[in-house]
């Protein structure tokens, strides 16, 4: 990186590190080559590291990041009852802080930034006792786990069963989006745009999203069926109020035929005012960020 | 993960095995930066600090293959890659009402800091302890909190004027020092 020389490129970065710069700024940087320069960013950010006292983040929050990637919580391989943080710092439990907000730890002083992620060291003399508190935790929780774990499997099971008898209490999707298409009062029907990707010929159908209740139903006929081992759909929404390059991740699905397909939309933030509904194809699990190469079909509201 | 001797020399791989899509990788990210994220955006953002801290993590995967560290520290890079977001929802977020809640701000960093910090925190933090504390209260409450020179004029009572000199002159001063040059005002 080659720090900018000249006075006014000098003088946008100092500002684009306090505060957001206008488009016209924005574009005075590129015109001086200085876009790419992050030493007042860094200067800034090295203050921020000093100064910070660091909190751990509640674990319900890290849950839903590592969720939003696609992979699995950061805290699945911790030791029961632990929580690492960037500063060494043991945070309670999942348990204990999924409400939002809660569950931080005391500040701590900036510390141990750079060390890899590792179990809290103890000291020699405390091992055989730390061990001994771990095993009688794991005693303790292991019963409960087995039986929440039980649950799970004979509440999926049960719903497996039930899910296409005659007067079951689980609505399709077809029937949910009904339901809400009966129900909210500010649902809004958006017809499906194929583009000239091959998996989209002759595709049609709509996306019904309701923004006070932050959910809504995909309805597709004629898109292409996909091999969940080959690749998958993933749907993006467009909010008016976020940053264009960052949709948000909508949920990652198949289709299993030709035939009418109703998909729920689990958008993965929450979403103030959509514009844009669009379906990419991406490698199976879906990806964090788009590259937007293959585009099914679109939807803008209000168009 | 063992610990390592060598933290410094393990810790970039991080990033450039997040860029390559190692799921492992972005569970540790998370797990090591995640409270760095969340307390930086907690004093941005008292109100949206969890919505805020998911488009960073956003951001970050798809800038991870930007590090570079033979510029600065993983630490430094992700609290770049933070503030900027933090910095950019301003756009379109409604601030916080008032600047009533703000923690205090600590008169003198490097006290604190930790043997083991980042090369870039210690740099600031040495080069913060040179500022006047006039000086050192605007960069933090602009830094730190992100704070505008209007907010910071109102809570500090320091004319508007004032602020944006103390703002200016105290990030050249760091930057120089994080550089390790010496520069001119522009």
């Amino acid at each position: 990186m080659k720090p900018a020389t000249d006075p006014r490129a000098q003088e946008l970065l100092l500002e684009r590190a306090m505060r957001p710069l206008d488009d016209r700024e924005h574009w005075e940087l590129r015109e001086l080559g200085a876009e790419d320069d992050d030493s007042f960013d860094l200067a800034a950010a090295g203050v921020a590291l000093a100064m910070t006292p660091i909190e751990a983040m509640p674990a319900a929050l890290a849950d839903r990041i590592a969720a939003q990637a696609g992979v699995a919580s950061p805290a699945a391989s911790l030791l029961p009852g632990q929580m690492r943080t960037l500063a060494g710092v043991t945070a309670p439990p999942p348990s204990a802080s999924m409400t939002r907000g809660a569950g931080v730890a005391p500040a701590q002083p900036l510390a141990t930034r750079e060390q890899p992620v590792a179990p809290v060291p103890e000291q020699p003399s405390d091992i055989d006792r730390a061990r001994e508190r771990k095993r009688s935790r794991f005693a303790v929780i292991a019963p409960w786990l087995a039986a929440a774990a039980c649950l799970v499997l004979a509440v999926g099971m049960w719903w497996w069963t039930r899910r296409d008898q005659p007067g079951t209490v689980v609505a399709s999707p077809s029937e949910a989006r009904q339901q809400l298409l009966a129900s909210a009062r500010d649902v809004t029907t958006v017809s499906w745009t194929a583009t000239a990707d091959p998996n989209a010929k002759g595709a049609s159908g709509d996306v019904v999203w309701s923004q006070t209740e932050q959910r809504g139903y995909m309805r597709f006929v004629g898109l292409t069926p996909n091999d969940p081992n080959a690749f998958q759909y993933q749907l993006w929404i467009f909010d008016k109020d976020r940053d264009q390059a960052f949709p948000v991740d909508g949920g990652v699905f198949d289709v299993s035929s030709t035939g009418e397909v109703i998909v729920p939309i689990t958008a993965k933030l929450q979403v103030d005012d959509a514009t844009l509904f669009a379906v990419t194809i991406e490698k199976p699990g879906g990806v964090v960020v788009s590259k937007r190469e293959r585009i099914v079909v679109t939807a803008a509201r209000g168009s | 993960m063992q610990p390592t001797s060598k933290p410094q020399a393990t810790a970039p791989s991080l990033l450039a095995r997040v860029a390559e899509g190692d799921a492992g990788a972005v569970r540790e990210c998370i797990a090591r930066y995640g409270g760095l994220v969340w307390s930086i955006a907690r004093r941005f953002e008292l109100a949206d600090a969890e919505d805020a801290v998911q488009e960073i993590f956003l951001d970050l995967w798809k800038s991870a293959a930007r590090f570079d560290p033979s510029v600065a520290s993983e630490a430094t890079f992700i609290a770049m890659i933070a503030r900027r977001r933090l910095i950019d929802r301003r756009r379109t977020r409604r601030r916080r009402p008032s600047t009533e809640q703000l923690p205090e701000v600590p008169t003198h960093p490097a006290d604190g800091l930790q043997p083991d910090a980042t090369t870039e925190a210690r740099k600031a933090a040495r080069a913060l302890d040179q500022l006047r504390p006039e000086q050192r209260q605007v960069i933090v409450l602009s830094a730190c909190h992100g704070l505008s020179h209007g907010e910071i004029s109102a809570q500090t009572g320091m004319p508007l004027g004032t602020v944006k000199a103390h703002a200016r002159r105290g990030l050249m001063m760091i930057r120089a020092a994080l550089l390790g040059v010496q520069e001119e005002l522009p």
